[in-house]
């Protein structure tokens, strides 16, 4: 087929959703725009804020039953598209499927074991096989920096990615692949059509995940903040994604390959984008510092604040019309839903390229 | 039976409030507000940006609901902090109503008692309707009322112990000695029946969030709960019956000989 009888894809939004489409799409012989509002080198949404967990069970505490499986599905789909991508690419995307570690303070013990009781009253029996109580001995194995704390869990399921080398990757791979790239533009979506402040453009088939970019589109889309710290430490080397159960300081501690390790993340309703507050920066810290009394002389590199798309019930949204897919609302759950999101859209958009022909 | 719940004039039918706090989503919270028949919720400008009110799809949600809003001063440890806080939330929700919180201990959270009675003195004169979230010590209840608190709500236990009502004894006093002051049990309230108890021992209502929230399906645990509190008062409207020692039989035993009725008494 020839690029003239190609069908035509536009995709709005270049955070992880967008990319990741993009990707996906531009290898079944498609003629594929990737339309992004900033630069595409320096991301702007919540995809770039994150900390690359995929953590189904971790989640499903706090979240539906489709979390879970979607995560599930999406973890092994990471396991695929990370090679595939290392091999397109000849760069490491540094996908970890070193589970995690849940470890509480004594006094906080409790925390724990209702932890283990949420997910067997989601999962059943099941749960035990895929949670390990750790105590002191095992705990000093796993994570040697967590000698101070006496239990823990260990979610062996669970994995994570280097968001801040999967996201150039997949730019890198999108040229590589002939993906028409159009940075620093603002677009609006419509069946078929990308609005533009020049004018309209038509598609075969438009993909809006624009994020919070199409609020007033999406019923109900809000934005929640998130901020994280980024901390470097010589002292302290955390061997995979730790979070510290409390009552009411949440945190999670993910290493990366670099020395530095992500610390975040508060949660707070509002669509405020303006830098870390003074008490979300105590509390990270002295959370951080609870896990261990050395992560006091680890350097502070990086906050960041971004906020996270969402709906009223905090789950994804696909909303299937022909010539238009609106995909959005991944929540705190990016890196842990996009595959298996994306799964689906490719499909919504095979078949309406289907009807076209 | 027409028995409201009236506080600072306004009638309410029911007697659970709830918070909008840890639930999975805020659809979830909505409906469970729904089902819990609540009329008053509250909720908490805790965290938010001061300079960056406007537009905020969150709050508009929870409006949406049209119960009476109770903002509350979560996590304020100083009378200024709170006296703050208290007139930013009356600016964005339009109310003059105001859960008073005052934190004395960091770890159990505690109400500091001398913060929330200087704190009430300055809001009554702001002219805020206040509602304090207080111990059950009846001499800071007595000195609330007398800056003009007209709603107390002294705890059952710490906030999000779930431990119910722990020293029964105090609360009962409160309620005995201040018989014509609405008083709603706050905080440490986990299980319906613990509400119940509240409403059978005469308090007005109880106010609850992490039980229903964190409940692992939380429609239905609101559910649980109004239903509890609508049998605690009924229970109390209805006139519980005194503990006794000795059975009483439902049915009289006419074919015993009442002396033998007597020797097993004796056995108790």
């Amino acid at each position: 087929m020839t690029s003239e009888t190609k069908a035509k894809i536009a995709i709005a939004g270049g955070g992880l959703l967008g990319r990741l489409l993009a990707w996906r799409l531009s290898q079944r012989n498609l003629d594929i725009t990737l339309f992004e509002a900033g630069e595409l080198s320096m991301p702007g949404g919540a995809c770039w804020t994150a900390a690359g967990m995929i953590s189904p069970l971790s989640e499903l505490v706090n979240s539906e039953k489709q979390v879970y499986t979607q995560g599930l599905q999406s973890l092994n789909l990471w396991s695929d598209w990370s090679r595939l991508l290392e091999q397109q690419s000849g760069s490491a995307v540094e996908f970890r499927r070193a589970g995690s570690v849940l470890v509480a303070h004594g006094k906080d013990r409790s925390e724990l074991v209702q932890f283990l009781r949420e997910l067997q009253g989601k999962l059943g029996e099941s749960a035990r096989e895929q949670v390990q109580p750790l105590d002191a001995k095992s705990l000093a194995k796993l994570e040697p920096a967590l000698h101070s704390f006496e239990q823990g869990l260990y979610l062996r399921g669970e994995a994570d990615i280097n968001n801040h080398r999967l996201l150039p990757v997949l730019l890198h791979v999108l040229r590589e692949n002939g993906v028409k790239l159009r940075e620093r533009t603002k677009v609006n979506c419509a069946p078929g059509r990308i609005l533009l402040a020049q004018g309209d453009e038509a598609f075969d088939g438009v993909i809006d995940c624009r994020g919070l970019g199409a609020k007033g589109q999406i019923e109900g889309l809000r934005g929640v903040r998130g901020e994280v710290m980024v901390v470097e430490s010589r002292e302290v080397v955390l061997q995979r994604p730790v979070r510290l159960l409390h009552p009411r300081y949440k945190l999670y501690a993910v290493p990366r390959s670099d020395g530095r390790t992500v610390i975040g993340a508060t949660e707070i309703e509002s669509e405020d984008m303006s830098p870390i507050s003074v008490r979300s920066s105590m509390e990270l810290s002295s959370a951080l510092y609870s896990l261990n009394p050395a992560f006091a002389e680890a350097r502070i590199l990086e906050t960041r604040v971004n906020c996270r798309p969402a709906t009223m019930d905090n789950m994804p949204v696909i909303q299937n019309e022909q010539g238009l897919i609106r995909v959005n609302g991944l929540y705190r759950h990016g890196y842990l839903l996009a595959p298996a999101v994306v799964k689906q859209v490719e499909n919504l958009v095979a078949q309406q390229l289907l009807q076209v022909v | 039976m027409n028995d409201l719940l009236t506080l600072y004039g306004k009638t309410f039918n029911s007697r659970l409030l709830v918070g909008t706090a840890l639930y999975p989503s805020p659809a979830i919270m909505r409906e469970s507000v729904q089902v819990s028949a609540s009329e008053i919720i509250t909720l908490s400008l805790r965290r938010q940006n001061p300079a960056q009110q406007q537009d905020n799809v969150f709050w508009d949600y929870i409006r949406e609901s049209g119960c009476q809003l109770l903002p509350n001063t979560a996590g304020c440890k100083s009378p200024r902090e709170a006296v703050e806080l208290a007139k930013m939330s009356q600016e964005i929700f339009q109310t003059d109503w105001l859960k008073l919180e005052i934190i004395g201990d960091d770890y159990n959270l505690q109400p500091d008692p001398f913060g929330l009675v200087e704190a009430a003195r300055k809001l009554v004169q702001l002219g805020f309707k206040v509602l304090p979230y207080c111990t059950d010590d009846l001499v800071l209840c007595r000195k609330l009322l007398d800056v003009g608190c007209e709603v107390l709500m002294p705890w059952g236990a710490p906030i999000g112990t779930g431990q119910g009502l722990l020293n029964k004894y105090n609360l009962q006093t409160l309620r005995e000695r201040l018989s014509d002051v609405p008083l709603i049990i706050d905080a440490g309230i986990g299980a319906p029946s613990q509400a119940a108890e509240a409403l059978e021992m005469g308090f007005d209502a109880v106010l609850l969030n992490t039980a229903i929230a964190k409940a692992q399906s939380p429609v239905l645990m609101a559910q649980a709960f109004k239903l509890a509190v609508e049998s605690g008062r009924a229970a109390f409207n209805a006139g519980l019956m005194l503990r006794c020692q000795t059975a009483s039989p439902s049915t009289p035993t006419l074919d015993m000989p009442f002396w033998q009725q007597a020797e097993n008494m004796l056995q108790e």
